[in-house]
């Protein structure tokens, strides 16, 4: 038992650390808000899960105890629908306030501001109909 | 390993409350605190004080975040930049951070079995053995903050009570919104 | 063991984080890495109380997760406000 959930918990334990890591390296290195987004999000969602993963099968076959098992799938799974929220929410604000993505050179990708603004307010069905109210 | 956390914890702490010093964008400065709330609480949390950390968590990082943004809203984000010397300021602020450092050499010591309170014969005791007759709550902190203090507790809920209804009448109860869209509109009119 | 690993790997993960909070350049910058940063206080909180033997404290960590996201969002919506000065409203932006 214990062999099984040392052969268990390590490997998980390290590809979470290898998500934590990334991702934190990711959100110093890389060039604006947008890109940091998906580095944010690997720690976000891929460390959480893959950490409470390892602290499941402590939680399940050390201390035997329903009670932690379901709080840490309660945590698990809020976060696997607030972290994605959350990063969308950002990236939609930052948009709307006319924060233009650029690409790896430094460049900027949208000609101006503006443009970027009408981008966040566009939507896939109703853009056309926003700009012609406008 | 605690006192490793913990100390990481209080670094993070002194870097964070040097870079709200410095920084003069006051949103900036608000989200800091946010993040200085939510470490001090993750220390309390490893420092076995849970229920703090719990206030910490709600207040710090929670609702002072939410009132600090909706005062900003009222005001400027930038700070002004200060005409006058700050010396005679630093020297107080240092003069009374050395008071209260000097207050805690006091205090008993983290974890110290020889506290007053661990070593008074009657009160941990009578708490620890009576206080599930006597209020009922199995989580003995519970009963003590309201029962064996309730005075106190309802003080300290009347004046949270108070400030929480003075700052909504300074911040939220203003209402402008349907002016400004009569106005809104008549300028797409003309 | 393991979990002294994992915690020290989430202190250097919010080492960096910290970094960028501080370093911006942007509002957006600061909030993506607070969020981020309330993430990884969870984890820690979580991986303590395994750490300690004690995992009931993932009570906290639940409601830290709650109030993080509920934060962001927040002083997101203060973005997205007007300035109540400038009369300008979209109601097209949310």
């Amino acid at each position: 038992m214990e062999l099984l959930l040392g052969v268990l918990a390590w490997p998980l334990a390290i590809l979470g650390m290898i998500f934590l890591i990334a991702g934190a390296v990711g959100m110093t290195r890389l060039p604006d808000l947008y890109t940091r987004l998906h580095a944010a999000s690997v720690t976000d969602t891929g460390g959480t899960l893959v950490i409470g993963l390892v602290l499941l099968l402590y939680a399940v076959f050390v201390y035997g105890s329903a009670m932690v098992a379901i709080k840490l799938l309660l945590i698990m799974g809020f976060t696997l629908f607030t972290a994605p929220t959350a990063s969308h929410v950002l990236a939609k604000a930052a948009l709307l306030s006319g924060l233009v993505p650029v690409d790896g050179k430094g460049e900027p990708l949208l000609e101006s501001s503006e443009q970027a603004t009408q981008l966040g307010r566009s939507r896939p069905d109703a853009s056309s109909a926003v700009q012609e109210k406008r | 390993m605690e006192t490793f956390i913990v100390g990481v914890l209080l670094s993070f702490l002194v870097i964070i409350a040097i870079g709200i010093i410095v920084l003069r964008d006051l949103l900036a400065a608000v989200i800091l605190l946010g993040v200085y709330s939510l470490i001090a609480a993750g220390a309390f949390v490893v420092m076995d004080a849970v229920d703090v950390a719990f206030t910490e968590a709600a207040v710090g990082a929670g609702i002072s975040t939410i009132l600090y943004l909706g005062a900003l809203r009222f005001t400027t984000d930038r700070q002004k930049p200060r005409g006058h010397d700050s010396l005679p300021a630093l020297l107080f602020v240092v003069l009374t951070g050395a008071l209260l450092i000097y207050g805690t050499l006091d205090m008993p010591h983290y974890g110290s079995a020889t506290s007053p309170a661990q070593t008074h014969e009657q009160v941990a005791v009578r708490f620890l053995e009576v206080s599930g007759d006597e209020v009922g709550p199995p989580n003995i902190v519970t009963s003590v903050l309201a029962s064996y203090r309730g005075y106190d507790t309802l003080g300290e809920t009347v004046v949270v009570f108070a400030a929480g209804i003075a700052v909504m009448s300074l911040l939220g109860l203003r209402r402008r919104r349907p002016q400004q869209d009569i106005s809104d509109d008549e300028r797409a009119e003309s | 063991m393991l979990f002294s690993v994992i915690a020290i790997a989430l202190l250097v993960a919010m080492l960096l984080t910290l970094v960028r909070a501080l370093a911006g350049p942007t509002a957006f910058d600061r909030l993506l890495a607070v969020n981020s940063f309330g993430t990884k206080t969870v984890l820690l909180i979580a991986v303590a109380g395994f750490l300690m033997g004690r995992p009931e404290f993932l009570d906290i960590a639940l409601s830290y997760a709650l109030i993080n996201f509920l934060g962001t969002v927040a002083v997101l919506k203060y973005f997205e406000l007007p300035d109540p000065d400038s009369g300008h409203y979209a109601e097209d932006d949310y």
